[in-house]
């Protein structure tokens, strides 16, 4: 295990400044004169209840800005700005630098034995008075090791996160977080040691909080805050293929890295949550799931020959009845989708065949079970929309032992 | 007659045994020649592991985007470059034995233990062929899937052909078989495809590709629409 590097530089303004109590970093490019005066105005708009409280915010600046604008005092005495250099990635990777920038975050404020750090993410939509407050009371007061953001989301928003990483990360680790790989979080100070700690194999793990917390740290409690907050991610030049093989593959090499503790998980635990729900999402047009099922259709009639290496014939069976069916018909089954994900994990930790090659034969499997979900819940209202995806995620439960069995045996049949 | 018979016979039964004799130490040393290397390269490829373990190799190349990770199916990084260390050892003892057997100058002719080293690189370039030619083929058929292409498995298919055929070619010139008969026929195959494939865009699309092109520049500047579905 090897801590997050920060600079020199960076732990010498973090001697300066001094213990503080609240950490509010953020994990991404952002201008100081911005960040200054909306950490003012919440100063100011925090009053008297954070006057016993001592906050400190970081942002990843650069040398001049940093000198600009870094480490003094401000107008308010209760004010701390400190620039901080996150560890270099290049990857391009959207969620990798994002993840970078969170450690850095989190190292920061170990080194400055804060009591809660808060991340944010770099479009500064979460830095915002109530959600400050919100996230500090679940650490502070409810004694919350990690608290996790509930996003807003229409029915149609996020459906990678619906359809895999929430249910997976459900399931492997018994904590019912809706948003597990999340741009704003925070965490207790007894957490963000360790959270800033990582192996080098797990350095490109993206679910890690939900991850590092539920193994490593299962004694302190999970909690979630509801954030009326859209973050606005880049999504122009990204190809699903590569955005989602990124994602799954992160997901999957972390299943592997983690296998003696999922493995003794067993249920799900859920998790307490904080602020207001955004009540009556607006309702959506319903969408055509035809282009997806036809994406699905072509992916079945000519990658039958590698999905055939990574699921068993029953899998196979059922997805050439699928595509058998009249398209207002199409209806992929939960359980099903769950043991090909499952299937494909496994897959991937065997190394079946090349990794890069069986992320990209998910991708039209994917498709398919979003049509199938396009078409179940167009009709729903987004309030049905949810309680269908609890189901959903139940049944992801339910077939943990298929994982389990087919993890531990491998080459065993599984009818 | 019969002194003469059994004088034959006595004269080709030393012949033979001599010869067997003659050739003896030559399989001998071919034996033990592989049975060492075998022995020090499975000791070698054992040290290896363990050195490799000691270091957390796999790990290390399981953080990165590890090409050694990704090549190596099945297997840890560290057993991969076991197997490579004792194959390379396995590999050394036979060109030493079969060295030592053309020593005896006996039966294997000079010709034949000239020609091991073309055989031993004509299977390599045939295997390395088939391998590209499988994991590009693959590639191909799951990006085009992926783009929505629905002659993806043609596109597949024509690129795995390609590769054999080059490979195929290549082989037979390693073997020094066929002499310029193969480069000549390859050239007038690959330059016949090239060809093929540009008198079927030239002459038979034209039409197709001046109605597509009429039609790209004929269309109105579309707004793009907002897209009603987030994957992320």
């Amino acid at each position: 295990m090897a801590a997050v590097e920060i600079t020199e530089e960076t732990k010498q303004q973090a001697e300066r400044v001094g213990p503080a109590d609240v950490v509010v970093g953020i994990a991404g490019a952002v201008s100081a004169d911005e960040l200054r005066a909306r950490a003012q105005q919440i100063l100011s708009e925090l009053g008297s209840g954070a006057s016993s409280l001592r906050f400190v915010f970081a942002w990843p600046g650069a040398a001049p800005e940093a000198a600009a604008g870094a480490a003094q005092p401000a107008e308010s005495p209760a004010l701390t700005l400190i620039p901080f250099s996150p560890p270099a990635q290049g990857t391009g990777e959207i969620w990798a630098d994002v993840s970078a920038s969170q450690r850095a975050v989190l190292a920061l404020a170990a080194s400055l034995n804060a009591r809660a750090c808060i991340v944010l993410g770099s479009d500064l939509a979460a830095l915002r008075t109530h959600l400050i407050q919100l996230f500090t009371y679940a650490v502070l007061d409810r004694q919350c090791g990690l608290v996790m953001p509930v996003y807003p989301f229409a029915k149609y928003d996020g459906l990678i996160n619906s359809g895999i990483l929430s249910p997976l990360s459900r399931a492997l680790y018994g904590k019912r977080v809706h948003y597990p790989l999340a741009f704003d979080f925070a965490a207790s100070g007894a957490l963000c040691a360790g959270l800033a700690r990582t192996s080098p194999a797990a350095a490109n793990s993206l679910l890690w909080p939900v991850t590092v917390a539920a193994t490593q740290f299962p004694q302190l409690p999970v909690g979630q805050v509801h954030l009326d907050v859209h973050h606005q991610v880049a999504a122009e030049g990204l190809e699903l293929s590569a955005v989602l093989g990124q994602l799954a593959g992160s997901l999957f090499q972390e299943m592997d890295q983690c296998a003696s503790h999922w493995q003794r998980i067993r249920g799900s635990q859920a998790t307490p949550a904080w602020g207001n729900a955004a009540d009556g999402q607006p309702e959506v047009q319903p969408i055509d799931p035809q282009p997806m099922l036809d994406s699905f259709l072509l992916g079945s009639k000519n990658l039958e020959e590698v999905w055939r290496l990574l699921l068993p014939p029953n899998a196979l069976l059922e997805l050439r009845r699928l595509t058998k069916l009249p398209s207002d018909q199409f209806r992929m089954p939960d359980d099903l989708w769950a043991c090909i994900v499952y299937d494909f994990a496994l897959a991937y930790r065997l190394r079946t065949i090349n990794r890069v090659h069986l992320l990209g034969a998910f991708t039209p499997l994917y498709l398919g079970w979003v049509a199938s979900y396009v078409r179940e819940v167009s009709n729903l209202s987004s309030a049905a929309a949810e309680q269908r995806l609890e189901q959903f995620a139940r049944a992801w439960e339910e077939k943990k032992p298929y994982l389990l069995s087919r993890w531990r045996w491998p080459d065993r049949f599984n009818p | 007659m019969w002194q003469q018979v059994e004088q034959s016979l006595h004269s080709s039964m030393g012949l033979v045994m001599n010869k067997i004799a003659t050739l003896l130490p030559g399989i001998l040393a071919f034996i033990a020649a592989f049975l060492f290397f075998l022995l020090i390269g499975w000791l070698v490829a054992l040290l290896v592991r363990r050195i490799l373990t000691a270091m957390h190799f796999d790990e290390r190349m399981r953080g990165g985007a590890s090409a050694i990770a990704e090549w190596s199916p099945r297997a840890t990084p560290s057993l991969l470059v076991g197997r490579v260390v004792f194959w390379c050892f396995v590999f050394a003892g036979v060109v030493v034995g079969v060295s030592a057997l053309g020593t005896s100058e006996h039966i294997v002719s000079g010709w034949m233990l000239g020609y091991v080293p073309r055989l031993v690189g004509a299977a390599i370039l045939l295997l390395a062929g088939n391998v590209l030619a499988r994991f590009v083929a693959r590639s191909v058929l799951i990006t085009g899937v992926n783009l929505n292409l629905s002659y993806a498995r043609l596109l597949s298919m024509g690129v795995r052909w390609m590769i054999l055929v080059l490979t195929g070619a290549m082989v037979l010139d390693h073997l020094a078989l066929g002499g310029a008969i193969v480069e000549l026929g390859f050239g007038i195959l690959f330059g016949g495809i090239v060809f093929a494939l540009a008198l079927a865009v030239g002459l038979g699309s034209r039409d197709l590709v001046s109605r597509s092109l009429e039609r790209e520049a004929s269309r109105p500047v579309e707004v793009a629409q907002p897209e009603k579905i987030h994957h992320f």
